[in-house]
């Protein structure tokens, strides 16, 4: 039974190690970060995943966060621009870090389509003097040289956010080349009961 | 024991892939964000005793304290706010409004308001605004935290260092944008103090982005008490390294004495946590003027350079800085016996900022 116990486990150990090597940022050839996944969409078409594909590039999220920059129908590519906020590291406050861009591409073929992010940069945020944090001028860093320029254990919080945020707008991208209206529809009105009738 | 066990081994791998699976909760609105930053420094003045009569870091050979800065913030939808307040010498008796204004005697104020307005957005390129602020005038300001130089430029102590009033701000694109609006009679006061109160002051600020790193403010503030201040305030981020900055400013007519100026900032950063920045700085009063300005008698001009560095430790910052200011006409300054005129004066600081 002792052995049983220890098989399972590093079975599953076994399985989140190998989990996490297929979703995790890596380097891509020109040594920039990047986050690629592979899916397979059985019985579809290129066109339809063309279709599904810009659908989220145009709807998927307000116009700041994720912007279509190129739409090639004939090569199946689908390119945007997108962004987030990254905070810095506290016991108990934090503060706005700055801001980090990326380019997200979509690649579809029939029964099968690939996307990756890339491009990370991060622009540092400066409190002005009303007390707002805003974009510091001109100061543009690739995270691959972030290291130079970011404080260590900021840049691993960074890093860390650019896995959550791949990971997320992956899973939504994901939903919709599955199916466009298979998006969750939150139901925001109020049920009707009558008390006629009980 | 062993069913016990294997539960036990089932339920913790469970509790790691959902731990895993954790995505940081967002929401449309922000949470109440707590700001702020707290200063202490040591100033050596060569003559051994004060003579650089510009704002803070005044006492000599003396370590002291700068302030603490408090600030909240809030911004829910469209709607938001900023209140932010000081304690300790540089954002009580050494920033106005003092005490001296109000009923109490002068260095007796227990706080300093530095921000409190309200904002609203009624689009996502037009956000009107209603409070006391940071003035919108000038290059430097009241919180070490957001200045380069620990020690402050001539032009900051002779203009303005907030304005009471309502502004629209529009931005035509990312590159331009126009504010205008309305203040307070005076300078300085949470409220309007002119013999009739009024809100007279008009203010105006065009700021162009012309290239990628290049940020430009023209401004102006214009009133029948507080005068007439022009001024250009710029920066430019040249590379990763090297950024320009350059205030230009020049005040005429009622309120403050009248003056014009310019100055220099070049700061070159050498690693991630060293910064390395000049400020050289041009200051003359006008011959009109009623007496010094900043020191500065009427007529006469000082050429100040200051050399400091930044040296950042997490959210602490070390300022060492050397400054050498010199006066053209007058002796602006006095020898260390007290009485001797002279032109020169320099000083040291060694500061510690911390900021939140």
């Amino acid at each position: 039974m002792r052995n049983l116990i220890v098989a399972m486990m590093c079975i599953f150990f076994a399985k989140t190690v190998a989990a996490q090597q297929a979703d995790s940022l890596a380097f891509d050839e020109h040594n920039k970060y990047i986050y690629y996944q592979t899916v397979a969409q059985a019985d579809l078409s290129k066109d339809t995943l063309y279709r599904r594909g810009l659908y989220f590039m145009k709807t998927a999220a307000p116009k700041s966060k994720i912007k279509l920059s190129l739409a090639d129908e004939a090569q199946g590519v689908l390119t945007g621009n997108g962004s987030f906020m990254v905070a810095k590291k506290a016991l108990i406050l934090s503060s706005v870090g700055g801001q980090i861009t990326y380019t997200l591409r979509i690649e579809v073929k029939d029964a099968k389509y690939r996307y990756w992010f890339t491009g990370f940069v991060y622009t540092p945020y400066q409190r002005d003097r009303y007390g707002a944090d805003v974009p510091t001028p001109g100061v543009n860093i690739p995270l691959e040289e972030a290291k130079n320029k970011v404080d260590k254990r900021d840049l691993a919080v960074y890093l860390d956010k650019v896995l959550q945020n791949s990971r997320q707008v992956g899973a939504i991208l994901k939903s919709y080349m599955l199916k466009t209206s298979s998006l969750p529809k939150t139901d925001k009105g109020i049920k009707k009961i009558s008390t006629k009738e009980w | 024991m062993k069913k016990t066990l294997l539960l036990l081994s089932f339920l913790s791998i469970a509790a790691f892939t959902v731990k895993a699976q954790d995505t940081v909760k967002t929401t449309s609105d922000a949470p109440l964000v707590i700001y702020g930053s707290v200063d202490t420094y040591y100033k050596y003045d060569f003559a051994k005793r004060p003579n650089i009569q510009t704002s803070f870091a005044s006492d000599q050979n003396s370590v002291s304290i700068g302030m603490i800065d408090l600030g909240l913030k809030k911004k829910v939808g469209k709607a938001s706010f900023v209140g932010e307040m000081s304690f300790g010498p540089r954002g009580q008796e050494q920033s106005i409004p003092d005490a001296l204004y109000g009923s109490l005697p002068a260095g007796t104020s227990s706080y300093h308001i530095q921000n409190l307005y309200v904002s609203y957005d009624v689009t996502a390129s037009f956000n009107l605004t209603a409070g006391y602020m940071a003035t919108f005038v000038g290059y430097e300001v009241i919180s070490p935290a957001a200045n380069f130089n620990y020690s402050t430029s001539y032009l900051f102590s002779a203009g303005p260092f907030q304005n009471a009033g309502f502004k629209a701000t529009y931005a035509f694109s990312d590159k331009v944008s126009l504010m205008a609006g309305v203040f307070n009679d005076n300078w300085n006061t949470y409220k309007s103090n002119s013999g009739t109160p009024e809100v007279s002051t008009f203010g105006a600020q065009l700021f162009l982005a012309p290239v990628k790193g290049w940020t430009a403010y023209i401004n102006l503030a214009s009133g029948k008490y507080s005068g007439t201040v022009l001024d250009l305030t710029t920066a430019y981020q040249i590379t990763d390294a090297f950024k320009l900055g350059l205030n230009a400013a020049r005040k005429t007519g009622a309120g403050a004495l009248n003056y014009y100026g310019y100055a220099l900032y070049p700061q070159l950063a050498v690693s991630k946590t060293v910064t390395f920045g000049l400020r050289e700085e041009y200051f003359k009063a006008k011959a009109t003027n009623s007496g010094p300005d900043i020191g500065i008698a009427p007529g006469n001009s000082v050429f100040a350079s200051t050399l400091t560095a930044n040296i950042k430790a997490g959210p602490l910052n070390f300022i060492p800085e050397f400054r050498l200011d010199h006066t053209k006409n007058i002796d602006g300054f006095v020898k260390s016996d007290g009485l001797t005129g002279t032109k020169s004066a320099s000083q040291f600081v060694l500061a510690a900022v911390y900021s939140f």
